[in-house]
């Protein structure tokens, strides 16, 4: 049985390349490689802890085989913008969009594809875009607040 | 969980040969497509396969989606549900399926989740099946027996089943021109809105003037396959969609039919909500 292989992929603009099993799924690779910004939470795909973007898209990383980002382009939440803060981050810290920060990663990289998509979204896009994130501490109104603050950020910047 | 071999095959021809190979020699194995349903039953230790076959490097055509010149939609089972939901033919043909993707889980899952395993995964919790059977579609099948063609409405055995063989992948799914029909599909949460569906409740109609000339009405979630209730249909062949016909019709659905109680609501509570859900089904067909 080989139930083992190595994979590339480029990781935060890196190439890199890691000894995986089989059934390892991508949250699991990358706490193994130091980055502990995806976490699995629920590890149902419900909660968005694990986001990560693979190929641009953001995936649940929990249910995400590690084998499938071969050859893929990985982003996650500690992929440096030269050390500078984006709209979002700013918006989040700005409307105090969270208490613990456990799931913070999940809604800041949610946020980016939502705007990236919409650039001036709705209440009701907001909160369906993000309805499979999960934020125990429920700083709902502050995220939903940062999220449209990021908009109006993004617009002034552009 | 556990390890175990994975392939991944350039072509969906040799896809269905591994399957074949390793149900020939009793070998647990699976195609897995997005895996977003496969990696839940494998965490929790209910499948333990030995081999996995992916689909993901397979030929990009079954990944497409197409409109054909007399309208009817084509779908590749390898199409992402986000594809989907983001496609223009998809609206212009079945804009019910767009509506229905909208609160179809997340965009993470929606991402990476494909129609074909949608379909083949069998959890009667899902919201395709029943608005395809409703839609009258059909999913396109290959196995080293060949081809066939079956409805969606006929791809279902029972809890997590179908009636496909274990060599046998879902190519394509092709939903009907709509010719006059208006559809609608309902998803009931009780709990939260993101939550998984009590009931599941997809009406399609075809009309001729103020008159029902064809109905098919489908209920998900809480009977073990997506599930006609003829009763109900029965009532309106025939009639105009007046409040009479649709409480008899809300009626005649909710006396038909067993509905699994479970954390989501009683047995009794669900009918009453069919009773009630199908009729709003009616009232927003009648509204489009």
């Amino acid at each position: 049985m080989t139930t083992t292989r190595t994979i590339h992929f480029t990781l935060n603009g890196e190439p890199v390349s890691a000894q995986i099993g089989t059934h390892q799924n991508l949250v699991e690779v990358l706490q193994a490689r130091g980055l502990t910004g995806a976490r699995e939470s629920c590890a149902q795909g419900l909660c968005g802890c694990c986001t990560v973007l693979v190929n641009g898209m953001a995936v649940s990383a929990c249910l995400y085989l590690a084998a499938f980002a071969d050859g893929a382009e990985v982003r996650t939440i500690e992929q440096s913008n030269n050390g500078e803060l984006d709209a979002v981050q700013e918006a989040f810290i700005e409307c105090g969009a969270f208490q613990c920060g456990y799931c913070t990663p999940g809604f800041i990289l949610m946020t980016r594809q939502l705007l990236d998509a919409h650039s001036d979204p709705s209440e009701d896009d907001i909160r369906h875009y993000l309805s499979g994130n999960l934020c125990r501490c429920a700083a709902y109104p502050e995220i939903i607040k940062a999220v449209k603050l990021a908009a109006q950020k993004r617009q002034d910047k552009s | 969980m556990s390890p175990f071999e994975l392939d991944e095959p350039r072509t969906l021809r040799k896809a269905v040969a591994l399957l074949d190979a390793g149900t020939a020699c009793d070998e647990p194995v699976r195609a897995i497509a997005g895996g977003t349903a496969l990696m839940l039953m494998m965490k929790a230790g209910v499948f333990e396969p030995a081999r996995l076959v992916s689909l993901r490097r397979v030929e990009k055509r079954y990944a497409a989606v197409r409109v054909n010149r007399e309208g009817a939609l084509h779908i590749g089972a390898m199409a992402t549900l986000s594809s989907l939901a983001s496609s223009a033919a998809v609206k212009r043909a079945a804009p019910v399926i767009t509506q229905t993707l909208r609160t179809l889980s997340n965009v993470r899952v929606r991402n990476v989740a494909t129609l074909g395993g949608h379909l083949a995964h069998a959890d009667p919790h899902m919201d395709l099946p029943p608005l395809l059977t409703a839609l009258g579609a059909e999913v396109r099948t290959l196995s080293p027996a060949g081809e066939r063609t079956l409805a969606v409405g006929d791809l279902y055995r029972g809890y997590f089943e179908t009636v496909l063989a274990d060599n046998e992948l879902i190519s394509e799914v092709t939903v009907p021109p709509l010719d006059g029909w208006r559809a609608a599909y309902l998803k009931v949460t009780t709990r939260a809105a993101d939550d998984w569906p009590t009931l599941g409740i997809a009406v399609a109609l075809q009309m001729t003037a103020d008159t029902v000339a064809a109905a098919r009405i489908v209920v998900s979630a809480a009977t073990n396959t997506p599930l006609r209730l003829t009763a109900a249909e029965d009532v309106l062949r025939g009639a105009t969609l007046d409040a009479a016909t649709l409480a008899r019709c809300g009626d005649a659905a909710a006396s038909g039919v067993e509905l699994a109680a479970d954390a989501h609501g009683s047995s009794a509570y669900k009918r009453e909500l069919l009773r009630v859900y199908v009729q709003r089904a009616l009232r927003q067909i009648e509204k489009t």
